[in-house]
């Protein structure tokens, strides 16, 4: 089948997936806190009221960045499946997730731009560990593209174990997990109250769920990358991986940004650094 | 051919002296449009006279010769800066001078220069021509645009006695140096170009006199002056090769061990102009200086011509341990600056960083050199030339209402100065929102590092992804600044009305620019950017060369989603559309909000600058370290070789 048709198609079925997953994961947690939680399709019922909501704007310009960062998230995904070179995803990737610090930034609220500023700490503690990814998993396979990295001959995850640990690490930040969830939080009691999403209401925090299920999915497909010789594994180890990280968030406090940074750093140049110099050196 | 590139250099020697003349503001007005008209014309007609075509050498028309001009203008030079050293009371700038014209003389008067071949003076190709048609309307934009900025720079700052003559007469004086140093073959030839860069850069950066700029402005000459110094040793070394001078036949093919001590104090100069660590200091000092001359070394002379030069000798270097460490010291730079630029407030200085790293990716891409590398290097010449361009203007205007550089002082740029806010945004957009040329540059470089071998292939890609991450975090800064929307009083809103229009066409116009590129990016790499990346390394392969389409529609895409839909923001009626959440306290959407026990507390907002995680100082310093080791080995491997 023509990678475009993958393309057209993440952009239609990544929310239901990414709805799921966040379904699964409020069961999952509540019942870590020995609580029954909402029945699996309620992150759709309450997008769906979200949608329909007045929004209560600051200013005029939230609203468009916000679309924009629900459109470059989608796009982010539909040009993976749909074959352009991985390499250039990840920098559409890191624009995508900008949209969102853009659009806090805007408001001139302390809570908001205090959110806003930590969430450009994350993308600068996320974004090597990404672009490295990606580069490896080319230099592994020897092709560019997501559909050709599934067909290559060569199993990518035996190959870069350490991306893949580190790969768990950083998840942690793109799925907004504590210890790693410096920027929002869902806790009013807490310093932050809710972060950067803290001005935006209605509609206009149902694009910013939006587009986290399409980040989620993204996060899927690039595990898919790893087991490239099944996909099922694939989206198996995404499971495990997504299970760890709901069990760490429930079991762990918010980490100070500077630890943040310097922890992704630390885990991306040992593991992926160290990993990538033997891809270079062992032939 | 010829004659057109002489009357390139020509031309603006003699407007610069012209203007040395005028003093009446209006009739200097007219003559700067008009010779900018000129000169920017020229470069057009040029570059379409050279058409599609390979590589012409040609020497002065009419059977002219250079006789001891070469010379003569050497010991004017010498005998300025032997004046301006004592005057100051610095004599390291001398001593390098005085270096430079011994060596020339003793080429010159003892007959050792070996005979050019005729016909070889000038050398013009592909690169020549994207250099040329930067400076000739880059450079000229940049030069109409100071006419509206100087006013306002004196108006705020009316302690500094305006010399004005003088300044636009070295804009041009400038410009005519730049075309001659990037269409010189006969390397002495270049060299004259170059020393005549330095001593503008030095007199631009030291405008105002003020003891601060003028301790930058000799920062400036003395670097530059000892990459000259470097540049004349390795002529002096090259005259007993046969043709050694001859630039085009020295950088023919890998260069043999006899050349290489003479390339690598070529590499030097290229280093130094190009403002790599350690001698990045210089570039700070000059964003001390009127914004204009921030712009004209910056984006589209003075820095360039480091890279040119580095461009240039790429197929010599590339593939030695020489273009290794050359590499290295470019990469390196590239991500030390970009991490001190993290912790950086001042505007300029955060785009001086930013450039810095640009030159530094373009270095690494020389130093390695391969069909896609110098694909990339030549790229960023020209997205950096026409978006980083417009970026200094734009922050000249703001700082003339602003009377600050600080970027925490830009809040809610949008609303005070919503058509120069647009503008940034397209520059910004330009320089790095991805995917648009320099992030395409940057990708097709980390595709041409996955097949580097070896250890130096790993390092570079870890090199890359950090670098190119920290960039995210200033420029971030610096948008969320910008887009902020607050309600405006009356006053506020009619500051943008005292803007100049020489500032409005000038930004504009480099503005449509960044535009075209992003939209042309194809073309440009088809037609002149790919066949001078293949003829450079006689590489066959044209993969590299084609953008694909989706890639080409996402580049407008997010090059044009910003300042579109700040342009729509700005129009609205209202700015403020609701309170914002100060945790249930009452607020005005100006930002005052009700405090404890009844007070009350003006919202201020700083960016973050991760104070206790990285030193910005301590980096810099690190950095000039690590490099300054780099240039040594450099060095002595140049020695070595032979």
């Amino acid at each position: 089948m023509n990678p475009v048709v993958y393309g057209v198609l993440f952009v239609f079925l990544a929310p239901v997936f990414g709805g799921l997953l966040a379904g699964v994961d409020r069961i999952t947690s509540a019942r870590m806190q020995s609580r029954v939680g909402p029945p699996l399709l309620q992150p759709f019922y309450d997008l769906g009221k979200l949608l329909q909501k007045d929004a209560r704007q600051v200013n005029p310009i939230v609203e468009p960045l916000l679309l924009g960062h629900v459109g470059f998230m989608a796009a982010t995904g539909a040009m993976l499946l749909g074959g352009t070179d991985l390499i250039f995803v990840a920098f559409v990737f890191a624009l995508a997730a900008l949209f969102l610090v853009l659009a806090a930034g805007s408001v001139n609220s302390p809570y908001s731009f205090a959110g806003a500023e930590r969430e450009l700490i994350v993308l600068l503690a996320s974004e090597p560990f990404f672009i490295l990814m990606l580069a490896a998993i080319c230099k592994v396979s020897g092709e560019s593209s997501y559909g050709g990295v599934l067909n290559s001959a060569v199993m990518v995850a035996p190959k870069l174990p350490g991306v893949l640990l580190a790969f768990a690490f950083v998840a942690t930040i793109k799925l907004r997990k504590s210890p790693f969830d410096i920027s929002t939080s869902h806790h009013a009691h807490q310093e932050l109250v809710s972060g950067l999403t803290s001005d935006m209401s209605g509609r206009l925090l149902g694009y910013v769920e939006m587009a986290h299920w399409y980040e989620s999915a993204i996060l899927a497909a690039f595990v898919v990358l790893f087991f490239n010789w099944s996909v099922p594994l694939g989206l198996l180890a995404f499971a495990v991986t997504y299970g760890a990280e709901v069990l760490v968030d429930n079991s762990t406090s918010r980490a100070k940004w500077q630890l943040v940074l310097r922890s992704t750093w630390v885990v991306t140049l040992l593991l992926v650094g160290g990993n990538v110099l033997a891809l270079f050196l062992i032939k | 051919m010829g004659s057109l590139v002489v009357f390139l250099v020509a031309f603006p020697l003699l407007a610069g002296g012209l203007l040395l003349g005028v003093r009446n503001g209006n009739l200097r007005n007219v003559i700067v449009v008009l010779a900018g008209l000129v000169v920017a014309g020229a470069s057009i007609a040029t570059a379409v006279t050279f058409g599609n075509g390979n590589a012409v050498f040609f020497d002065l028309p009419n059977g002219l010769t250079l006789g001891r001009s070469l010379l003569v203008v050497e010991i004017v030079i010498a005998a300025f800066v032997v004046a301006v050293g004592i005057h100051y009371r610095r004599i390291l700038a001398p001593i390098l001078v005085l270096g430079q014209l011994a060596i020339s003389l003793y080429l010159e008067l003892g007959g050792k220069t070996p005979e050019l071949e005729p016909g070889r003076l000038f050398w013009f190709d592909r690169l020549s021509m994207v250099m040329i048609l930067i400076i000739g309307i880059v450079g000229t934009l940049i030069c109409v645009h100071s006419l509206g900025y100087m006013r306002g720079f004196h108006r705020s700052s009316p302690m500094i006695k305006g010399r004005r003559t003088v300044f636009f007469a070295l804009l041009f004086v400038f410009l005519g140096a730049m075309f001659g140093l990037v269409t010189s073959n006969y390397l002495p030839l270049m060299q004259v170009f170059w020393e005549i860069t330095t001593l503008c850069s030095f007199l631009l950066i030291g405008y105002t006199r003020t003891k601060e700029t003028i301790g930058y402005a000799f920062d400036a000459l003395n670097m530059n002056m000892l990459g000259g110094l470097g540049f004349s040793i390795a002529i002096l070394m090259l005259s007993g090769q046969p043709d050694g001078l001859d630039l085009a036949r020295l950088t023919a093919g890998p260069a043999t061990a006899a050349l290489l001590p003479a390339l690598a104090l070529l590499c030097l100069a290229g280093l130094t102009k190009a403002a790599q660590m350690p001698f990045s200091r210089w570039l700070l000092g000059a964003m001390y200086a009127p914004s204009p001359t921030s712009a004209l070394l910056h984006s589209s002379t003075m820095v360039k011509a480091g890279v040119f030069l580095l461009l240039r000798l790429s197929p010599a270097i590339a593939g030695s341990n020489l273009g290794t460490l050359v590499a290295f010291t470019g990469m390196l730079t590239f991500l030390f600056v970009s991490l001190v630029g993290v912790t950086e407030q001042n505007t300029k200085k955060v785009l001086a960083y930013s450039t810095i790293g640009s030159l530094g990716l373009i270095v690494g891409c020389a130093g390695l050199g391969s069909p896609e590398l110098i694909w990339v290097g030549m790229m960023i010449i020209i997205f950096h030339a026409v978006a980083k361009g417009l970026l200094f203007l734009v922050v000249g205007t703001i700082e003339n209402r602003f009377y600050t550089k600080d970027m925490e002082n830009f809040d809610a740029l949008l609303s005070r100065l919503p058509k120069v806010s647009v503008l940034a945004l397209i520059g910004i957009s330009g320089m790095f929102i991805a995917p648009f040329g320099v992030v395409v540059a940057k990708w097709t470089a980390i595709r041409a590092f996955l097949d580097v071998p070896g250890w130096q292939g790993a390092a570079l890609l870890v090199i890359m992804a950090f670098g190119s991450s920290l960039t995210i975090f200033y420029w971030g800064k610096l948008l969320i600044k910008v887009l902020a929307m607050r309600p405006m009083t009356q006053h506020e809103r009619s500051i943008e009305r005292r803007v100049s229009r020489f500032e409005w066409l000038a930004e504009i116009t480099l503005a449509v620019g960044v535009v075209a590129v992003a939209a042309l990016i194809g073309v440009i790499s088809e037609r002149v950017v790919g066949p001078q990346a293949l003829a450079t390394f006689k590489g066959t392969s044209q993969a590299f060369l084609h953008v694909e389409p989706a890639m080409l529609v996402t580049m407008i895409v997010a090059l044009l989603f910003l300042p579109t839909l700040a342009l729509w923001a700005s129009r609205q009626k209202r700015y403020d559309m609701a309170d914002f959440y100060a945790a249930g306290r009452p607020v005005t959407s100006a930002g005052v909000m009700g405090a404890a026990l009844g007070g009350v507390r003006t919202v201020t907002l700083r960016n973050y600058y991760l104070e206790g995680v990285v030193n910005g100082a301590l980096v810099f310093r690190a950095g000039t370290v690590v490099c300054g080791v780099l240039l040594i080995a450099l060095l002595t491997v140049g020695m070595l070789a032979r």
